[in-house]
């Protein structure tokens, strides 16, 4: 025996509150879904070219390529891409580079959000002094510039992809710190969380029991949102030559050393530039999506 | 530890399950930057017992006081002043591990059934979690436990042991509020408006199964809700709140049929009768104006802003709690029925009081 | 009027009365929900009709389709919604009209009081400019004048101090008093039917009565028709005239207060009234109850709606819904075994 469908009316604040804001528009279940299946599908393009294809097609090597064949055109034969000022192909590049912008976006999230997450969930529970001296540290972080911050960190730590992983970091942790604790500070009053105190739950219990799992939707969408300024922050510490040294691809050092011949070969900034471009938006839109579908504000 | 004093009813009786002495809620406001911007008392002085086995409701409309009051009860927050002592047990300043085992035989049902249950849990474990945290039996032990109590409040284990509160209606959303407040088989549950939210027919159902499950388990409910009439229908006796404060105290059908405080009078005049026949009652006569803001309440007596027959004397001085009969308590310097003793004589609100 | 010369020639002139237009006449209308590939029926065919300065109470719990019928009259509906059947206020078809076109007639022809002010009450806006708004929506009116008749509306809803008022926003008001604004700008422009759904639920039960005494009071001196939506039989009983009852997004009684009361013949009503507490009854009485809950509107059920629920269902009543018919004056029902009448003829 089935109930929502008749929930829907039931509810008595659901259909109305929809009524009344605004002029009609149709079910746009199909458009809803929509904005999450394009860019998502895009992104799982993206990911199995920049992971997954190099492994079973032949594509040529990211570094060392002959001298040859430099500033090879669009479209050349077995360089889709040409090559750049050395040699190299540019597909290949931007493949591997890809892997470069997911790898550092996905690990700064997931610290941010396992670090970040944990701060603010025990700050917003515990609340008085332990959420003023935690939620203090943060804003010391956050006060600072985002880039500013993460340029003096990788600076100091030196060129490389973990470092840049680091020194991203910064940056997210007092991102997801903060929205955690807003996350948890609503829940945290809410009856079902009164109730389970009054049960007796421990308070380790409470948090990993019943807060963690209703903060993850708002927690994920920001991940999901937040990715796409940590790979143009990453582009940006490449570009000033603080993140990814060379030879290594990365899409922000291949628009660094584009940029110098820019005015001759336009195609090597503007190649890498559309990846991050596409990439960025889609994140974004993806993660609109989830946001929408999620109902989290 | 409790003495025995009279009661209303000329028996003497130790069975106080809880006592309530003087219990102030504060809360603090704060303006924008942080300042203090004003306190807030929503529970002033509030002072009752409730005995095993009985069921006292609590009475008041918005600013009232009710559900702080509960709050205050189960220390969610903890209260400024005052004592909670339940099962001859101080409530008021324990903390962690002895509030918990304190308040082991005390639990609370909630108004909005959805948002007190974890919308990510399955029934059986929303129900189990007392029992976990309690370290009740083994997994099979607790498993049993929640079919049982699952029975109990009319759902099938089978069926909705594993759904989630979204995939269920109000009234099963708080038969599983019900069923968690049982695992633990309290001593005395506290209701805040638990039937407020339903539709007329679950309703009825629901406050059906309350009825039967305190006459089967010899339950004791503090029972809050705003609808007089609801509240005459679970209770043994009522105390009427307003703005923090209580105005009236007594047996059930007494307070309905012969009301002592102007306020009580106005609420069950302001009730709209199923019968048409007996038409608009003129509600300007008991009661007139608008609810004082609570951070600013009225000196004296709170509500002779809109006592139709308030005096000098209200403004000047509160009007304390006292017995004025047989266990009816009104706090009014001029009841609508029967009157004070001379000045001299007159009954102290003691808080050895047996309400 | 003219008796129009029927097909039967001369000799048989029947004098056909043409009564003037109901000021709102609901014929068949129908509701359908549309979300993720299925349909919801959420009105199923009521009709219904509104006389000038008439006051009639539709009752029904929540999924009965009492919100929704009402919104469907205002046009308030989201577009998911499809709406059928015929709507006509003073003649004028409404269903089908465009949103303009339907925005013309939202104010001044009818109006519509919801149930939390809080909500229908802009926060950053003073209570006055909210008034005036609505004024200056529909009527040419310049400041000054649209100001005088706020604060003149402010009065008539019993405000104390609307000059100041006026000057005022939500969060200072209380929330009776933010209800009389939300009246006050509802019949801003003198809307001829206003809904008031469960415009009084939020409130206490002293305001409750204060809120209601006053749109009654409204209604003499305005004339204008009260539709209260609301799940409360007591406060349909206390102050309507005619009561309307649904159930699963069908009219299944009305009848005028007085004789609803005094003898119901619709189970379902009589359920209602079994099921409220009432003052009379002596305290730990187990109320008498129907069980089950109210059906999946997804799916609309062959026989009576109430049937799988119904104390004195009969074989017939699951194989037929029983239409809603006018079986004595003035009272409707939709039962093939009302109670206190017996079988089925």
């Amino acid at each position: 025996m089935s109930v929502p469908a008749a929930n829907i009316l039931t509810t008595a604040t659901v259909a109305p509150a929809a009524a009344v804001a605004g002029p009609a528009t149709r079910d746009r279940g199909w458009l809803r879904f929509l904005e999450i299946a394009i860019p998502g599908a895009i992104l799982v393009v993206l990911l199995f070219f920049c992971f997954i294809w190099p492994l079973v097609y032949p594509v040529p090597k990211p570094v060392g390529g002959s001298l040859t064949t430099v500033n090879l055109p669009l479209w050349s034969k077995g360089h889709i891409l040409g090559t750049d000022a050395v040699g190299n192909d540019v597909m290949s590049r931007i493949l591997y580079g890809g892997r470069v912008s997911f790898e550092v976006a996905a690990a700064v999230q997931a610290i941010g959000l396992v670090v970040g997450g944990l701060i603010g969930l025990v700050a917003a529970y515990r609340g008085g002094w332990t959420d003023a001296v935690l939620m203090r540290i943060l804003d010391m972080f956050i006060a600072f510039p985002s880039l500013v911050l993460v340029l003096a960190i990788a600076d100091s730590l030196g060129p490389s992809e973990t470092h840049v992983i680091w020194a991203l970091s910064a940056f997210s942790i007092p991102a997801f710190g903060r929205v955690a604790r807003a996350a948890a500070l609503g829940l945290r009053d809410r009856p079902f969380v009164v109730a389970a105190r009054l049960s007796g739950t421990r308070p380790w219990r409470i948090m990993f029991g019943h807060l963690v799992p209703n903060m993850m939707p708002q927690l994920l969408t920001f991940g999901m949102l937040g990715a796409g300024i940590v790979m143009i922050l990453e582009g940006a510490l490449d570009f000033l030559g603080y993140g990814i040294p060379q030879p290594t691809a990365s899409w922000g050092n291949m628009i660094a050393t584009g940029e110098t011949i820019i005015s001759v070969y336009p195609r090597y900034v503007i190649v890498p530039s559309i990846f991050l471009l596409v990439t960025v938006i889609c994140l974004n839109l993806f993660g609109d999506g989830l946001r929408a579908r999620w109902g989290v504000r | 530890m409790t003495e025995t004093v009279l009661t209303g009813s000329g028996e003497t009786g130790s069975d106080v399950l809880l006592e309530v002495r003087h219990l102030v809620q504060e809360f603090v406001l704060r303006d924008f930057g942080g300042a203090k911007g004003g306190v807030l008392q929503a529970v002033s002085d509030v002072s009752f017992d409730l005995h095993v086995g009985e069921t006292l409701g609590i009475v008041g409309e918005t600013g009232s006081g009710k559900s702080t009051l509960a709050r205050s009860v189960i220390q969610a927050p903890p209260p400024q002043q005052g004592e909670v002592i339940f099962q001859g047990q101080e409530l008021v300043g324990l903390r962690h591990k002895a509030l918990k085992a304190a308040r082991r035989n005390l639990q609370m049902v909630f108004q909005d059934p959805f948002s007190s249950l974890d919308p990510r849990w399955s029934v059986s474990r929303i129900v189990e979690e007392p029992l976990i945290a309690y370290g009740v039996g083994n997994m099979a032990e607790r498993r049993d436990r929640v079919k049982s109590v699952l029975d109990l409040v009319g759902l099938d284990p089978g069926r909705y042991g594993i759904r989630r509160p979204r995939e269920l209606s109000g009234g099963q959303c708080q038969r599983v509020a019900l069923a968690r407040a049982l695992a633990l088989e309290p001593k005395l549950i506290l209701c805040d408006e638990p039937v407020s939210s339903l539709d007329v027919l679950v309703q009825a159902q629901v406050l059906n199964l309350f009825e039967k499950l305190r006459a089967e388990l010899g339950l004791s409910y503090l029972f809050i809700a705003h609808d007089l009439a609801l509240v005459k229908q679970v209770s043994d006796r009522v105390a009427v709140m307003y703005l923090g404060k209580l105005c009236e105290l007594g047996p059930v059908r007494e307070i309905y049929s012969e009301p002592l405080h102007p306020y009580t009078l106005a609420l069950l005049t302001s009730i709209p009768d199923p019968d048409p026949q007996v038409g608009r009652r003129d509600t300007a006569t008991v009661i007139k104006g608008e609810l004082p803001s609570p951070l600013d309440p009225p000196s004296g007596c709170r509500f002779r802003t809109r006592c139709p027959m308030a005096q000098a004397r209200c403004a000047a001085e509160v009007p304390e709690l006292r017995p004025l009969s047989d266990g009816r308590y009104v706090a009014c310097h001029f009841p609508l029925a029967g009157s004070w003793p001379a000045e001299g004589a007159l009954p102290q609100a003691s808080p050895a009081m047996t309400v | 009027m003219a008796a129009p010369a029927t097909a039967a020639g001369p000799g048989r002139e029947s004098a056909i009365q043409l009564a003037p237009a109901p000021l709102l006449e609901v014929s068949d209308l129908r509701v359908t929900f549309r979300a993720r590939g299925t349909s919801i029926y959420a009105v199923q065919g009521i009709s219904y009709t509104v006389e000038p300065g008439q006051t009639l109470a539709v009752i029904g719990e929540s999924g009965s389709g009492k919100t929704v019928s009402a919104r469907a009259v205002m046009g308030l509906l989201p577009g998911s919604a499809s709406v059928a059947g015929s709507v006509r206020f003073r003649g004028e078809e409404l269903v089908g009209l465009s949103q303009a076109d339907m925005r013309s007639h939202r104010g001044r022809s009818f109006a519509m009081v919801f149930q939390y002010p809080e909500r229908s009450l802009n926060p950053t806006m003073r209570v006055g400019s909210q008034i005036t708004e609505a004024i200056r929506t529909h009527e040419q009116a310049g400041k000054k004048e649209a100001h005088d008749r706020a604060v003149d509306l402010l009065k008539m809803v019993r405000l104390p101090a609307p000059e100041r008022r006026f000057y005022e926003y939500p969060h200072q008001l209380s929330g009776g008093m933010r209800q009389r604004v939300v009246i006050a700008i509802a019949l801003a422009c003198g809307p001829q039917v206003l809904f008031a759904d469960e415009a009084t639920t939020a409130l206490d039960v002293t305001t409750q009565a204060q809120i209601m005494d006053l749109l009654l009071e409204l209604q003499q001196q305005t004339g204008t028709a009260l539709v209260m939506i609301s799940h409360d039989l007591g406060l349909a009983a206390t102050y309507a005239e005619d009561v309307m009852v649904m159930y699963a997004g069908k009219v299944v009684e009305r009848a005028p207060a007085k004789e609803l009361f005094a003898g119901v013949r619709m189970p379902y009503t009589q359920a209602l009234l079994d099921a409220i507490p009432r003052i009379e009854l002596e305290p730990h009485v187990l109320l008498p109850v129907v069980g089950g809950r109210p059906p999946d509107l997804a799916a609309i059920p062959l026989g009576c709606p109430f049937a799988p629920r119904c104390p004195g269902v009969q074989e017939d009543c699951r194989q037929e819904a029983p239409p809603l018919k006018q079986h004595e004056a003035g009272r409707w029902w939709a039962c093939w075994h009302p109670l206190g009448k017996g079988a089925r003829p």
